[in-house]
This record gives structure tokens, sequence and C-alpha cells, in this order.
């Protein structure tokens, strides 16, 4: 209706003046009002009353705009609707508009990717900065690309260290960054992925056998050769398909990437127990029942360990303290080395007695699996009473790390997983808990027989570890039973980090991790609670709520046999105290990191397409009280954390498939 | 710069407008954006406004006098109301849609009524003192006004 849009598109010289808005809303007066005020922002303007008419522009014009202004309610289309077309098709940012303040709309808005929402009657103030949310786009853009881009691995990790010091902004950051880079390594993955999220198609279910001959066909070509079509080849299997490999290869190579690093330390001693499904892909076939390596995997030890040192404050507590694994590393690195954290994440703060014993209970167990509890770790897992720290973490952040690290962990080739360069890449985002609340992912590192037997566990309920690398809640306090890893499927973990924790499997291993969160300090009760099975979680005070979750799950025989096992995790209740800042992180939780769904400092969220839709409730471990609080709050994240599982592996879904949506909501508009 | 009558009237009267509740803050926004290339800008807001507004007004009386009024209906026209009227900052009119739509998420039909004769009169009002208000501002000439106007 007005002025046309600039050809051509680029920015203006003077930004940002010149910024491209498309206005969509049915209100006349409104729409004419808005315009005016855009105009005198400098902004070059063009309006339309029907969001058809306004996506018809759009096509037309594919580079024409910078950003789009939408009402929520509109006759011909919804506002959301209309938000995820421009997200998918173009891309680009969409600020919503309504006079409507309800928060249910909001956060609508919030979880559909609308980066802003203006309440009406809009004022020129409003208006005046939306020229923010075109470059804050941009640069994570461009930052996605960066990623995707570069095969450095020290540049990848060191681009993940330096994002671990700026705290949450920087854990989200990584988080995009690792997940855009997934997604952006190859186009075909993209597209698998957007199919994946959309679709929920059938995927490969990578078996142990088949992973093998992947590594082995990967090996044959090299890896920096190894191209999809090549590998094919090589398996000749018929029932891949390029895109199949595609993925997987994709995600080998940041497992690879992630293992290369510390790779002396933390190596897994054996190839982790077959996981119960393989569908892992990105797991080499573990044969090990050393949960150390289980443990180790990345995910497990540095996260532990920073929990660990760190102590009560940084269990989870910040995004620093994770992403600085670099410096529990060293510290820790030879701990580790044969450790086997389960993956424990757990406010470190405000652990009661009980979490105490929990952590103890752990500790013990891995004690049990025969590894050598590394001072440092013992310490760890020591820790005193549990100090008010106020780490909460934002769950999806730690897991999302864990998770990634954690699959990338299983390598058959290698025997010692690099927890401590996995811990950097780890993209814990461990946000500082409020008020001692914390989502519940217990990085049990220490012993590493307990990590061992975590890390069995974990390997073979993958899930359980995806469920809590998802969550970033101790889902179950369950420690990894130590038992039995060895028959595992060596693709457990992987499954579990990414498949819908549904998996049985997942919810033993969950239950370690549950443990693992309430590690500090709490021995008696970790060793408990490792010696116990799913089914005694009951005994576990603090997990009461696992309880509900795995009720009578033994971990051991149904290992095996789990694969299509529905997790019974869906219960798993996780209570977020602040619903807020963990509700948002986790909707925005990628399929496969459920929390960590903040992108960068502002909380903004991105909200993935829903893949999943589980309502999982969280149980948030209030550090701020002596008792582990349960507070149950009902979170149903966009994706279900624990979704039903199919037996295919979703690694996809765990590197965190890209939201179809234009882009993260921000949470702090 | 010199008032004449009609100009210090049209000022009190916007003053007492602002000081009654009729019009917040967003009628300065209006009054703002009002200048050289738009001098009349504000009142065609409000023109357009009560155009629209009037309109939804009797579409939510077609509803209401069906027995049960659809709410879900009413709810949306109430919703499409209210972005309309505190477009141009009013803010009396957008408080009865605030109770009215109270009333529709409980199904309270009689407060649905009440509410909506309610809102129908502010409406009315606001429109009439917005009249005057304009016409004083007409009769001192569209130069003045534009300069008034963004005092």
């Amino acid at each position: 209706m007005s002025s046309q849009p600039s050809a051509g598109g680029g920015p203006h010289a003077r930004f940002p003046a010149g910024l491209r808005v498309l206005v969509v809303d049915d209100d006349a007066t409104c729409l004419r009002i808005v315009e005016h005020m855009l105009k005198r922002c400098d902004y070059c303007v063009t309006t339309c009353s029907r969001a058809v008419e306004a996506l018809r522009i759009l096509r037309e014009n594919k580079r024409g705009f910078d950003i789009v202004l939408s009402d929520v309610y509109m006759p011909d289309m919804d506002g959301f609707k209309l938000l995820e077309h421009i997200g998918l098709e173009m891309d680009l940012p969409v600020i919503m508009m309504s006079a409507d303040d309800g928060k249910d709309v909001v956060l609508k808005g919030v979880t559909h990717g609308a980066v802003d929402y203006l309440l009406k009657p809009v004022s020129m103030e409003a208006l005046k900065n939306i020229w923010q949310h075109v470059i804050r786009k941009r640069r994570n853009e461009s930052k996605e690309l960066e990623n995707s881009g570069s095969l450095d691995d020290s540049d990848k990790q060191k681009k993940y260290s330096d994002n671990g010091d700026s705290g949450s902004l920087g854990i989200e950051e990584n988080w995009k960054v690792v997940k855009r880079k997934k997604e952006g390594e190859e186009e075909d993955e993209f597209e698998e992925r957007e199919d994946a999220s959309s679709l929920k198609k059938q995927r490969v279910v990578w078996s142990v056998d088949l992973h093998q001959q992947f590594v082995a066909a990967v090996n044959q070509l090299g890896l920096e050769k190894a191209v999809p079509k090549k590998i094919l080849e090589l398996m000749n299997n018929p029932a891949l398909t390029r895109e199949n490999v595609a993925s997987h290869l994709q995600k080998y190579r940041l497992y690879l990437k992630r293992v290369s690093g510390p790779q002396h330390q933390g190596r897994a001693d054996s190839a982790f127990s077959s996981a119960s499904d393989s569908s892992f892909s990105s797991v080499p076939s573990l044969d090990v029942v050393d949960l150390q390596a289980l443990a180790a995997s990345g995910q497990l030890t540095p996260l532990a360990i920073m929990a660990l040192n760190s102590g009560p404050r940084s269990f989870f507590n910040s995004n620093a303290p994770f992403v600085n694994s670099s410096k529990m590393q060293p510290a820790m690195m030879h701990r580790v080395n044969n450790n086997q954290m389960g993956l424990l994440y757990g406010p470190s703060a405000s652990m009661d007695s009980r979490q105490m014993v929990q952590a103890q209970q752990i500790y013990r167990a891995y004690q049990n699996t025969g590894h050598q509890v590394s001072e440092g770790a013992q310490g760890l897992l020591k820790l005193p009473s549990p100090e008010r720290t106020s780490s909460s973490f934002s769950s999806g952040l730690i897991s999302a790390g864990s998770s990634n690290s954690f699959v990338a962990q299983m390598n058959p080739q290698r025997q010692q997983i690099s927890l401590p360069q996995h811990q950097e890449q780890m993209q814990i985002g461990v946000q500082q808990p409020s008020r001692g609340q914390f989502l519940n992912r217990v990085v049990v590192e220490h012993d590493s027989k307990i990590s061992s037997t975590l890390g069995q566990q974990m390997v073979s309920n993958g899930v359980s570890n995806n469920f809590l690398v998802r969550s970033g809640a101790i889902i179950n306090g369950r420690p990894p039973l130590q038992v039995n890893y060895m028959n595992m499927p060596p693709y457990a973990v992987p499954r579990a980090l990414y498949s819908n924790v549904q998996n049985p499997h997942v919810s033993g291993t969950v239950n370690s991790s549950v443990i693992a969160n309430t590690f500090t300090g709490m021995k008696q009760e970790a060793i408990t609670i490792a010696q116990r099975g799913v089914e005694q979680i009951d005994s576990i005070n603090s997990l009461k709520e696992v309880k509900d979750i795995v009720p009578n799950y033994d971990m051991f025989s149904d290992f095996n046999q789990s694969k299509n096992q529905e997790w019974k995790l869906q219960n798993l209740n996780l209570s977020y105290e602040s619903s807020k800042q963990v509700g948002t992180q986790l909707s925005s939780i990628d399929y496969g990191f459920s929390i960590s769904a903040q992108r960068d400092g502002n909380g903004i969220m991105k909200e993935g397409v829903p893949r999943n839709t589980c309502a999982m409730t969280k149980e948030v471990y209030s550090m701020t009280q002596t008792a582990i609080e349960h507070e149950k709050v009902e979170f149903v994240p966009q994706e279900s954390l624990f979704a039903a599982a199919d037996d295919n592996y979703d690694l996809e879904s765990i590197f965190g498939r890209q939201p179809d949506t234009n882009g993260h909501v921000e949470f702090n508009f | 710069m010199e008032y004449s009558h009609l100009q210090r009237q049209a000022a009190y009267m916007k003053k007492s407008l602002f000081d009654q509740g009729y019009l917040n803050e967003q009628f300065y926004q209006l009054e703002e954006l009002q200048d050289e290339d738009s001098p009349n800008f504000v009142e065609d807001m409000v023109t357009s406004c009560f155009r629209d507004s009037t309109r939804l007004l009797s579409n939510i009386e077609q509803v209401l006098e069906k027995c049960p009024p659809d709410f879900g209906k009413l709810d949306t026209y109430m919703h499409k109301f209210k972005g309309n009227t505190s477009s141009i900052g009013a803010s009396r009119v957008m408080n009865e849609c605030t109770q009215f739509r109270e009333c529709c998420d409980e199904e309270n039909i009689e407060g649905c009524l009440k509410s909506f004769q309610k809102m129908k009169r502010e409406h009315a009002v606001l429109r009439q003192k917005l009249e005057s208000y304009f016409q004083l501002l007409r009769q001192d000439g569209p130069v003045e006004r534009a300069a008034r106007a963004s005092n």
C-alpha cells in the first residue's frame, strides 16, 4: 500500500534508517498509525491488511524486507500462523502486535518464534528500536555460518570456552552455535532436520553393527574425505539413504570433535555397553562395560567436574563454570580420566541432607564400579552441607551440552572419553540458579566407578542421559546401577541422549543421573542410589518423584530389551521453581536439548518446532531449601523430552533442530 | 504564540479530556505524528477509529441479541474494538472493554449487557467531545491547528 521496499536490499547506509518494514494489520486505523510512526523513524514501510496479502508480498520480494510487524488477531489468518510461515519461508524477524496482553498470548508469540511482542497501542518508542531484532538475527545467523563452516577444532573449542566465560549469554550462544553448526553443516541434513522436526519421519536405527560399518567406511575414506555418498557406497546397505548417512556423519563428526579435545582425559576404557537400541549413530558401538567411558563421555565428567570443582554454586550454576570446564579439566582430568561420571546435574546448592545422601550414594555407586575416585571428585562429591547456591541451572543448557558430548564420546575407537574437552564444548547452560532452584541435572563426576556405572547406564540408557540432558532436571535420582553394563547395547547412550526419553533405558539412566543430582556430599545416598535399580528410587527421598516415573523398571534386565518400551519417565515431574526461566528454556529446547533453549543472554528463547510434545514435568530441586523440595510444576515443553520413543534414534533432534520459526523468541521484549 | 479565544478553548477542552480520563498518552502520540505533511492526521485517525469502532459496536450488539450469545465471537469483536479504540487513546472506552471481556470470560450475560451499554455510552460521549474539539481547531485554521497540535 505504501512505499515500496527498497529493491535488492542491503542495509541502508544510515541504518537503521531505511529499514524495510512490512506491517500487517486488519485494523485500518492502527495500520495507518503504525505506518506513520515507522516513517517517522525513517523506515521504509509497506502495509497490508491481510495476512495472505502479506505473504504474497513477501514471496514476491524475497529479500525486500528486513522485518515484519503483524497483528495477532486477523480475520483471514491467525497472526501466529503467519508468523510461522514467515519464519519458515523467509526467515525474517517478526514482531507481534496486539491489544491483548494476556500471558498466554504473549507466550504463544514467544513459542512461535516472534522476536518481540508489542502491546497496542503501539508507541513510537517501541517502534524506534525494532531494528535491533534485525541486527540480532543477522548476527546469529552469521555466527551460525561461522561455526558450521569452520572445521577447525581449535577454533570451535575456543569458541566454546570463550563463550563459556560470558555466562549465560555465552552458553546460549554456544548452544546455538552447536546446534546451528550441526544444522548448517550440510544442507541435506538441514532439510532432513526440517523434515524431521515437522514430520517426525521414520528414522533409521543405527545399530551397533551398522554404526561400526559406518565407522569403518569413514575410516577407510578418511574422516576429512568421508562424504555421505561414498560412505553409503561402502556400507552397501540398501536400507540406508544418503540422507541417513549424512546426518549420521554429521553427528559423528561432532562427536569426534568433542572427543578429540581432551583426549588424554577421560578415555573410555572400553566401549560402552551396547545401548538398548542402537539408535545412536554417533555412538560407536560400545562394547564397553566400562562406565567410565560412558560417564566420561565428556558430558558427565566435565560437568561433574565443574560442578564438583566449583562447588555448590557452580553446580550447574552458571554457564561459565561449565563452559569453563577447562578450568576444571586440568584438575580433574586425571581423575576424570577413567572416571565415569554419571550425569549429575545438580544444583549443588541447597542440597539438603537428603541430597547429600544421594550424592553420596551416587558417589559410592561410582566407587563400586571400581574406579578410583579422584580426590577431586571425591571432594566434589563430598560437598559439605550443601550451600545454598543459587545454582539453578537451566537444565536445558546442561543437558544439551552433555548429551552432545556424551554421545560424542561414544567412540568405539576411543576408549577414552575426553571429558574435559567435552566439557568445554558442553553447552551447559547452567544458569545461575535463582534461589537455589535448579533443574536437576545431576552430573556425577566422581569416582570412575560410579561414573562408569553411570556411564554405562547412561549409555545404555542413552535416553536417560538424554533425559537428563534434556530436561536438565534430575529426573530420577536413580543412579545407574552398577551392574549389567555389559548388557547394555552400545548405543544405549546415544539413544538415550537423543531419543525421546521414553526409553525405559533412559529412566534407568536418568535415575542415576538424578542421583547425581544430589550428589554433592551425599555419599551414602549416592551409593545407595547407585546400587539400586530403578525400582528403588523410592528409597531416595529426594527422588520420590522418580518413583513415579519408573516404578518398576529393572534397569538391567530390561535394558537390553527395553528398546521399545515407553519411557516411564513421562511421569517425571520436574518442577521448576521459576517457571518462566525454566519454562522458557525448556520450551525453547530443541528436541535434543530440551533445556538449553536459551539462545542468548537475553533470555531469548528459541522455540523450535514443537517436536515431541510431551508433558514433561520437571523437578526442580530448590536449592534454597534444606530439603530437596520438589516443586512440581507442570511444564509442558514444546517438545516433549520424553516423547513417545520411536526406536529410531533421534540424534538430530537432540542436536537441536532448528526451529521452524524465524528465530528465537526473545523473552525479554 | 498568540492564542485566540478559540484556541484557548480547544486547549482547555483537550486538557479536560485528559483530566477526565477520556484520553490518554496515546493521543499525544498521534499529535506528534501530525505535521505539515499530514496536517489533519489526528482528526483523520479519530474519524477512522470511530468509523471502525461504531461498526464493531453494532456487530457486538447483534451477537448480544442472540440468546445465548456467542461468547467466542463477542470476545473476538471486543478484542478488535479494544485495539481500535486504544489506537487513539480512548482510555475510558478501553476500560469498559476490559470489563466487558471479563464478563465474557465468565459468560455472564447480564454483566456483558451492562458493560456493553456502558461502553456504548462512553464511546458516544467521547465521539461527541472530540468532534467539538476538532471543530474548534478547524475554526482556527489548519496551520494554527498543526502548530497547536505540537504543543
